[in-house]
């Protein structure tokens, strides 16, 4: 009986030893699976935004893209963040919102850069976005609300659109969970100060559209999908509160004139 | 008395002549659980219900016959909670928010290493047994020795 107890005992170290030994090795960067994952990100991103394409009008005008791109490429300058990930689209739609796609492409809806007062409060929400990039939270939701399996299936070829269509419905018309927001808020607030872009207009900006009425709420997608806009925004001040930056505008007033201008176009 | 041995398998003279049909229902015992791995490999828990139908079907068989049954099953039991594990963690990671990571990996290959090594030990022991030849397993051996004592 002893000598069972022990020899059971051995193989179970013998086990543990072969696995401790095992989990030291970096098998992730060994079987280059990191590659194949950014890899059939941009692939499922491609897609995304191709079968938006379809659907969608792209708001071209060469003006407002450039301008949106330099509050865009400062905030990355800003946060030493590769400019190459976050591929702006402007989309030419009533609703006011922005979503992250996989592979990093962000989408701006016409109705967001219209509804904003100031800069300050489209800034807020593309560092948000940028948030969700940053934190490589866009995978991590779509692994949730579909499975990896369908990600691979997506990534090889092998869905059909009705299904590419649906999943991208869920990027743009669901919220992340709460835990995943409030770190992209938060993240939100760091880029901006990094950047020196007031972070109070972003606060406000949920704070007033809150207080919505809910008949005026069916374009407000943005809120719509990211609940307790209020909390949110009394924890966003509160992060910012304690943290000193200097305040300066990306782009010149007249700049942000016209492009408020061209957008209603 | 014949009586080789290595480390982790030995092979002994049984304790009586082994008639053929035992050693064929003994040497089955262990193929049944290799069939079953086939089967068992995506569901674990397939490779032990069929070692346990096979083992209660044979409980009442001569000794020979019972002690490998008894040998076979009990060699199921420690890849159950190993293949269960690795199962488990899979489902997680393809249906719920658990990532690939290096530990899933390493324990993976360690399930692996360990399914090859019985793998390997049970073919030969199913050949051994199909020939009347008696082979107990290091550990488990002693086990079925606890288990199975006596002839009926």
């Amino acid at each position: 009986m002893k000598k069972s107890i022990i020899q059971g005992i051995f193989i179970i170290a013998l086990f543990f030893s072969i696995y401790g030994i095992l989990s030291m090795v970096d098998w992730i960067s060994f079987f280059k699976i990191e590659t194949i994952t950014e890899k059939s990100e941009a692939k499922i991103g491609d897609l995304f935004w191709k079968m938006f394409q379809e659907n969608e009008k792209e708001n071209k005008n060469a003006y407002l893209n450039h301008s949106i791109d330099s509050i865009i490429d400062k905030i990355c300058f800003a946060n030493k963040i590769d400019r190459k990930i976050v591929k702006l689209h402007i989309v030419n739609k009533a609703e006011i919102n922005a979503f992250a796609l996989p592979g990093g492409h962000l989408l701006v809806y016409s109705g967001l850069i219209t509804h904003s007062e100031n800069q300050e409060e489209l800034s807020g929400v593309l560092c948000h976005e940028i948030g969700h990039i940053a934190l490589n939270q866009v995978m991590k939701k779509l692994v949730k609300e579909v499975g990896i399996s369908v990600l691979i299936s997506m990534s090889t070829g092998n869905t059909g659109t009705q299904v590419i269509r649906e999943t991208a419905k869920k990027l743009s018309s669901t919220a992340f969970d709460r835990s995943m927001e409030k770190e992209a808020d938060l993240k939100a607030v760091d880029f901006m100060i990094q950047a020196e872009i007031n972070p109070l207009p972003f606060a406000d900006f949920l704070n007033t559209l809150a207080d919505k009425e809910p008949e005026d709420l069916k374009y407000f997608s943005w809120i719509n999908t990211h609940p307790d806009s209020k909390e949110r925004s009394k924890y966003i001040i509160e992060y910012a509160k304690g943290k000193s930056f200097h305040k300066k505008s990306i782009l010149h007033s007249p700049t942000w004139e016209k492009i408020k201008k061209d957008i209603q176009e | 008395m014949e009586h080789h041995k290595g480390f982790i398998i030995h092979k002994k003279q049984f304790a009586y002549q082994v008639g053929e049909h035992e050693a064929e229902k003994a040497s089955n015992s262990y193929l049944m659980s290799l069939i079953a791995v086939i089967a068992g490999l995506p569901l674990p828990i397939i490779n032990l219900i069929a070692s346990c139908i096979f083992y209660f079907a044979n409980r009442k068989s001569t000794w020979f016959v019972r002690w490998h049954c008894t040998q076979a099953l009990l060699s199921q039991f420690s890849l159950l909670f190993i293949n269960s594990c690795a199962f488990w963690w899979t489902i997680s990671i393809l249906f719920s928010t658990e990532t690939l990571t290096n530990n899933y990996i390493a324990y993976l290959i360690t399930a692996i290493i360990f399914n090859v090594a019985e793998f390997i030990a049970t073919i030969y022991t199913a050949i051994q047994t199909r020939k009347g030849i008696h082979v107990e397993w290091w550990f488990y051996g002693n086990l079925t020795h606890l288990i199975c004592k006596t002839a009926v």
